[in-house]
């Protein structure tokens, strides 16, 4: 379970002082995925690098499995925008980047193989598809077995084939493997399809202006089903009553 | 596993491509060069009625034969030139990277730099001199000094100018201080690192040339291409020039030198071209 609550970050000091998150509260329960949609430049990131441990909570907590976060931690992964390979590391290289951090001896041949990655061990990035260095971004992910997947808008800036396929592509690992999942998207309808809790965030700095419940998100029925497209346009009114 | 190896072959079919387009290019512009100094030769030597300028061909005939003098001369200059590359570079890189990286001590360190960093070496030529004496150490000292300012500068705003996602991404997996290092602010700067050090190659090879030809006149160090231009300074203009194509010769060497090194160690700058989805 991801458990976030009354979470404020503020950065710099004095006059310079920024608040970006404004006591925030949300809940992830275990094994589901949660999605922020909010506006652009809103505080969406800082409250997933937060979750992370990247970014310490000016106020507030923040458990994962019942463990107060206090930094960076094993069992938490982050996929980024980007999916932020390293362009002077192989594709093998990359997806087993976590495990060398953390001096661990696993082979990454199995994850590449899920992912469609086979034969592509020794392209680097730049030889790549902007899809294909996604997947190398989740073999990443994945290779630490996280109970935790943390994704800021891992499907930015892909052609809708493309992001689709992505989506697909996480479900799949999601329904295999049941991490708990956190997506930071600014697609109303990627967070309606993929996210079981769906929390609207303000302008910055960021609030929860609702959080509604999406139990059908993670079907492929779902997307095109009449109550998709009223929760997606409810969305949409509520944002834009945001922006 | 057909991609992988279809990739490969056509990798090193590409490579070699471009190894072959290089050497065509060298060799084009070496054509050029002498050709351009064939022609002024002869106009100088049409407008003035005597030799000012000697032919490239007069010039490699004396080479040959001054080969005896001039072999060891270019040893000596080419190994007080590598002394200061590495020195410099060994120096700097690391300085430089830790304080272009840590915002705080790059708000405090970079005035220093950059009041320092303009001040010619040579001005110090004789400072240097009463302090140190005229051997060696003063020769490779002026050429390292100069390298170690271009070095510092480039590893600086190298290091400010990583994207922050490739920081991200690496503490996120858990990195300590030296992981970052390690895994992104080497490996993220090393392209500027040798692109300054390829730049500042002309840099060190003019303050090479002043140093052995100022200390040559006062000291008796080893030789070198600077020192024979000065002791051949009344001789006929080939003597000289026999040595200055020495010393373009060694910046060409140490320019290839490091662009060998950068395709080899940033061989994912040289690709391209995803497919597929």
């Amino acid at each position: 379970m991801i458990e976030v609550a009354d979470l404020s970050v503020a950065y710099g000091t004095g006059r310079r002082r920024v608040l970006a998150v404004d006591r925030v509260s949300l809940s992830v329960p275990t094994g589901e995925m949660g999605a922020l949609v909010g506006p652009s430049g809103c505080g969406k990131s800082t409250i997933l690098y937060a979750v992370d441990g990247l970014i310490p909570p000016t106020e507030g907590t923040i458990s994962v499995a019942d463990e107060p976060v206090h930094g960076v931690r094993r069992d938490v992964a982050l996929i980024l925008q980007d999916a932020g390979l390293l362009p002077w590391k192989t594709v093998r290289q990359n997806a087993e980047l976590a495990l060398r951090i953390q001096g661990v001896g696993e082979d990454v041949a199995d994850i590449l193989n899920t992912l469609g990655l086979t034969g592509f061990e020794n392209s680097f990035p730049a030889e790549l598809s902007e899809g294909m260095k996604r997947r190398v971004g989740i073999a990443r992910a994945l290779a630490l077995h996280p109970r935790v997947l943390l994704m800021d808008e891992p499907m930015a800036n892909l052609d809708s084939l493309t992001r689709e396929h992505i989506q697909k592509l996480i479900l799949d690992l999601w329904k295999s493997l049941r991490f708990t999942a956190l997506l930071v998207t600014h697609d109303i309808e990627e967070a309606v399809f993929l996210g079981r809790h769906v929390f609207v965030l303000s302008r910055r700095p960021a609030r929860v202006v609702e959080a509604i419940a999406n139990p059908e998100a993670g079907t492929a029925a779902y997307r095109g089903s009449d109550t998709f497209v009223q929760r997606v346009r409810y969305l949409h009114e509520l944002l834009g009553g945001v922006q | 596993m057909s991609v992988r190896t279809q990739g490969g072959d056509r990798r090193s079919a590409a490579e070699i491509l471009s190894g072959a387009k290089s050497v065509a290019t060298y060799l084009l512009a070496a054509c050029v060069v002498l050709g351009v100094w064939w022609i002024v030769a002869h106009i100088l030597y049409a407008v003035r009625g005597y030799s000012v300028l000697p032919t490239p061909a007069e010039t490699f005939r004396l080479a040959i034969t001054l080969r005896g003098d001039l072999a060891p001369a270019f040893g000596n200059s080419a190994l007080r030139f590598l002394i200061s590359i590495v020195v410099a570079f060994v120096l700097a890189v690391p300085f430089g990277l830790v304080v272009g990286f840590s915002r705080r001590l790059h708000q405090y360190v970079s005035p220093l730099v950059f009041l320092t960093y303009p001040i010619p070496p040579v001005a110090l030529l004789v400072f240097l001199y009463m302090a140190f004496g005229t051997g060696e150490a003063v020769r490779v000292f002026v050429v390292t000094i100069a390298l170690f300012f271009q070095l510092l500068v480039a590893a600086m705003g190298a290091a400010r100018q990583i994207p922050p996602s490739f920081v991200t991404s690496v503490r996120s997996a858990g990195a300590t201080k030296w992981g970052l290092y390690k895994h992104v602010v080497l490996p993220a700067t090393l392209p500027s690192m040798l692109t300054a050090a390829r730049v500042s190659v002309g840099l060190g090879i003019t303050l090479l040339y002043i140093a052995e030809t100022r200390i040559g006149a006062v000291g008796g160090a080893r030789s070198g291409l600077g020192v024979f231009i000065k002791v051949h300074s009344h001789a006929p203009a080939e003597y000289e020039l026999s040595a200055v194509v020495g010393l373009a010769l060694m910046g060409l060497v140490f320019y290839t030198a490091l662009e060998l090194l950068d395709r080899w160690l940033c061989r994912w700058r040289h690709v391209g071209g995803g497919g597929g989805t």
